[in-house]
């Protein structure tokens, strides 16, 4: 509960700016992963059911990205992190309880 | 019946703080509304890998690629406004929000045509080329239409967030000490990102 | 009110009028808006209950008849779900105590505070709109099951579309309590020195924020397959039922626990105080909320035992379920052993907590039963499941209720209720609540199946006992709220803590000052429940 506390101290004075830099290097990467995607796609073909996984995957590196730099999750209280991990894994569950039932009926 | 007395922890303070972590655990709502989509984009389509093929080939994966450009852009674009109010550049960061809007604008206006040729080809459920589909291609474009509608409500609703949020700060009520409004329209603007990473791929590049 | 001789004004007397109601920031005012609603809701649930009840004193339609009966019980269902027992009691005593056992003046978000109250109202209305357009109520069971919920010609879209806005008004509660736990407690105040309903609200809060919105959404797509018609979960046209009914409990079932964890906060807040002792087990009853709210996410399938799911995620549903018990037993245990070697005074509260437990763990327990695979596939639908969840919930959760009521009128309104009376009405609803819904436990291992208006002839006489106990229930309810509201207007004036309670909200006048506290709120050493005059102070 460490965590809970600190959020409460009033502590306002540090603040985190991040840089245009960092901003723009965040949005060249996610271009990059972009085409990356767009590319495995279109053009790479004969993955079968490894395109989904591969897209899936590319995806959820994008979305790291984005909840880690541009909204600011990397310079945050730990807590954040901690409740957006919970909120995935709960939702993680559901899939994969559905997948249990679905795949052993 | 003046009252003097405040407590230090009052609920009437302003509080970033509290004001971040609220629109966080939104956020959560958010994120799970489309994860019941999802689910049910996922059931449907390990049922109808086949179907669900066939009928992505009718979207336009150029079309979906300029909108994850143009919405990422746009992320960018408000996180920058962030900083710039932070560094007390209010002025920068409204032409980056200005941005912003556009790039919202322009993603609408490259939906608006998408939708509109899905819809003259008659896609939308229950028109006659539609209805022709099997199962598992209607349930695609149910789906497809369901979540980017969707979606798209939320870019509208985002937009509206950051003209309030322009107006505020023309008018100084948002500024270098005081601008968690904008920090939460940020926010609100990159889940809007967010969702759309995960469309994309699940609708666009499924080949 | 005539409490001119007091300082500050109360929060009652600040302001007088209408719309320094239905307008008003303050969490106080918001708590009694939502108490009056509620309560009225409840009563309407309840005379729909009675009518059944009513109706299913002989068998045969001679009262109402199969169509209409149907929609009574959904009307039923979904008031007393999602307009009374959802937001009972976290809008009701959460909003009006929660910020001053924190030692606060208000929730974070005051104006969001108001919007939830607005749009249950707005979602109750949608849903009694049902009674007067299109056509007729939805006849179809409050849990909206596909195909029939989409097949079905009576008004369901706009009984959804009432569960989605009411959805939205219990996630803006849930999320203005966790801010308002996390950023506002007194000075001092860690999270292991709140009150431990505090902890039971932030437990429920979370459920409220993220399982709340699974539903939201799937009743949209009922909504779009009434509309479109595109086999989302029809299977005639392809669709599959069981993905609607796995979406359904994924919410439905954490509610559950929305429902039953704030009941036992209150339980948590009564027994201490009654038994001026500290609570056995602080933190086993506070970790144990928050592992019922996180096991209970995980449980949904038990619901669905016989709908055709899968063996091997049946299997795994039901061992889950079991592990449901673990931390509820926790928590009844550590009640019982704060009670052992308290100085017990027996008030009306308290008798309603014992009440509480004992009904809760029949409940409970037949629970248990449900959960198990093989039993399930005899007792699902049947009268036992309906008894089960009433145990839970009205035994449970409306005890609690009403507990917390008796608990906290002296501070909500500054007086005090006929003792007497409420100890008398108790002892009414008691006996008759055990005997309306024991014969139905009964009745379902006999296999008499639920939803149904009529029944063989071997289920009259057990019927019957339940259609009085049914009468005795209501004329206890009666003569409670009669005596409540008798106490509101006649009750003669009480002290600051005629409990003799320590929580915060017992250092504060009653009723309170419209900002809580006039100085700032001392906290009690050693924890919330260091009674300084416990008999035996070790544990």
């Amino acid at each position: 509960m460490s965590d809970n506390t600190k959020l409460v101290n009033h502590n306002d004075n540090e603040i985190h700016i991040t840089s245009y830099v960092e901003h723009f290097g965040t949005w060249i990467s996610l271009i990059l992963l972009t085409f990356m995607t767009v590319f495995i796609s279109v053009f790479g073909a004969d993955l079968n059911t490894l395109t989904v996984a591969t897209a899936l995957f590319i995806a959820s590196i994008k979305a790291l990205v984005v909840a880690y730099y541009f909204m600011h999750l990397k310079y945050d209280p730990k807590i954040y992190r901690v409740m957006i991990i919970v909120v995935m894994a709960l939702f993680l569950f559901f899939l994969l309880m559905l997948v249990v039932d679905y795949l052993t009926r | 019946m003046e009252h003097s007395f405040v407590l230090p922890n009052s609920g009437h303070n302003y509080d970033a703080k509290a004001s971040k972590l609220g629109m966080w655990l939104f956020l959560y709502t958010e994120l799970l509304l489309f994860g019941g989509l999802f689910i049910v984009y996922m059931v449907y389509r390990s049922l109808n890998p086949d179907a669900f093929l066939i009928a992505s080939f009718n979207l336009n994966v150029w079309m979906g690629t300029i909108n994850t450009v143009v919405l990422l852009t746009s992320s960018m674009t408000i996180a920058m406004s962030i900083t710039a109010v932070q560094l007390g550049n209010s002025k920068l960061s409204l032409q980056l929000l200005l941005l912003t809007v556009l790039a919202a604008v322009v993603f609408l206006v490259i939906k608006y045509f998408e939708w509109g040729a899905k819809i003259e080809h008659g896609l939308w459920p229950g028109m006659d080329h539609f209805i022709s589909l099997s199962h598992g291609e209607q349930l695609y474009f149910f789906l497809y239409f369901f979540m980017t509608g969707l979606h798209g409500l939320h870019v509208i609703v985002g937009m509206i967030f950051i003209i309030v949020v322009m107006n505020k700060i023309k008018k100084g009520s948002i500024n270098k000490d005081k601008n968690q409004l904008l920090e939460n329209s940020g926010l609100y603007w990159h889940l809007v990102d967010l969702i759309w990473i995960y469309l994309f791929p699940l609708f666009y590049l499924i080949h | 009110m005539t409490d001119s001789s007091m300082s500050q004004p109360s929060y009652l007397n600040i302001k007088k009028g209408l719309f320094s109601w239905i307008f008003t920031l303050d969490h106080k005012r918001i708590g009694l808006l939502y108490l009056y609603s509620v309560g009225a809701f409840f009563l309407v649930g309840a005379a729909l209950g009675v009518l059944m009840r009513l109706e299913l004193l002989n068998p045969g339609g001679d009262l109402i008849e199969a169509q209409t009966y149907n929609q009574v019980f959904t009307l039923h269902g979904v008031i007393m779900i999602f307009l009374f027992i959802i937001p009972s009691i976290p809008a009701v005593f959460g909003n009006f105590f929660l910020p001053i056992m924190l030692g606060t003046d208000d929730v974070a978000f005051p104006r969001l505070n108001l919007m939830s109250w607005w749009l249950y109202v707005i979602g109750a209305l949608f849903a009694l709109s049902t009674l007067v357009f299109g056509d007729g109520p939805a006849d179809t069971g409050w849990t909206f099951y596909a195909p029939y919920s989409v097949k079905t010609g009576t008004n369901v879209s706009m009984s959804v579309l009432a569960a989605f806005i009411l959805g939205f008004s219990s996630i803006l509660t849930g999320l203005n309590f966790i801010v308002t736990i996390h950023r506002l407690r007194a000075p001092g105040m860690g999270f292991n020195q709140m009150p431990l309903f505090s902890w039971a609200l932030y437990a429920t809060s979370w459920i409220q924020l993220l399982a709340t919105p699974i539903i939201g959404i799937t009743l949209l797509m009922i909504v779009a397959e009434r509309m479109l018609g595109i086999g989302l979960f029809d299977p005639s046209i392809g669709g599959d039922p069981i993905l609607y009914q796995h979406l359904f409990w994924i919410y439905s079932h954490p509610a559950v626990y929305i429902m039953a964890l704030p009941a036992m906060g209150i339980v948590s807040e009564i027994i201490p105080t009654f038994a001026q002792r500290t609570i056995f087990g602080y933190k086993a009853i506070a970790y144990s909320s928050m592992a019922i709210a996180f096991v209970g996410y995980f449980v949904w399938g038990h619901h669905m035992f016989t709908s055709g799911m899968s063996g091997p995620a049946a299997y795994i549903f039901s061992i889950l379920t079991f592990f449901v018990a673990i931390p509820t037993s926790i928590k009844v245990f550590n009640w019982l052993a704060t009670m052992y070697k308290g100085s017990i005074s027996i008030e009306v509260p308290l008798l309603y907590a014992v009440g509480f437990i004992f009904n809760f763990l029949i409940g409970g327990l037949t629970g248990l039963v449900n959960g198990a695979l093989a039993a399930d596939v005899h007792l699902h639908d049947t009268y036992f499941v309906v008894g089960h969840f009433h145990y839970v919930m009205f035994g449970g959760t409306g005890f609690a209720f009403f507990g917390a009521l008796h608990y906290w009128f002296p501070k909500i309104w500054g007086k005090m209720y006929n003792k007497l009376v409420a100890n008398v009405a108790f002892a009414i609803i008691f006996i008759g609540f055990n005997t309306l819904y024991f014969p139905m436990l009964i009745l379902g291992i006999m296999g008499m199946p639920r939803r149904y208006y009529d029944y063989l002839p071997e289920f009259h006489s057990l019927n019957q006992i339940s259609t009085y106990g049914s009468w005795i229930l209501v004329s206890g309810l009666l003569l409670m709220i009669y005596n409540l509201i008798r106490g509101y207007f006649n009750g003669t004036k009480t002290t600051d803590n005629p409990w003799n309670g320590i929580t915060l909200e017992w250092q504060t006048k009653s009723p309170p000052p419209l900002h809580n506290f006039d100085k700032a709120p001392e906290l009690v050493k050693g924890g919330p429940y260091n009674y300084p005059n416990a008999i035996d102070g070790s544990h």
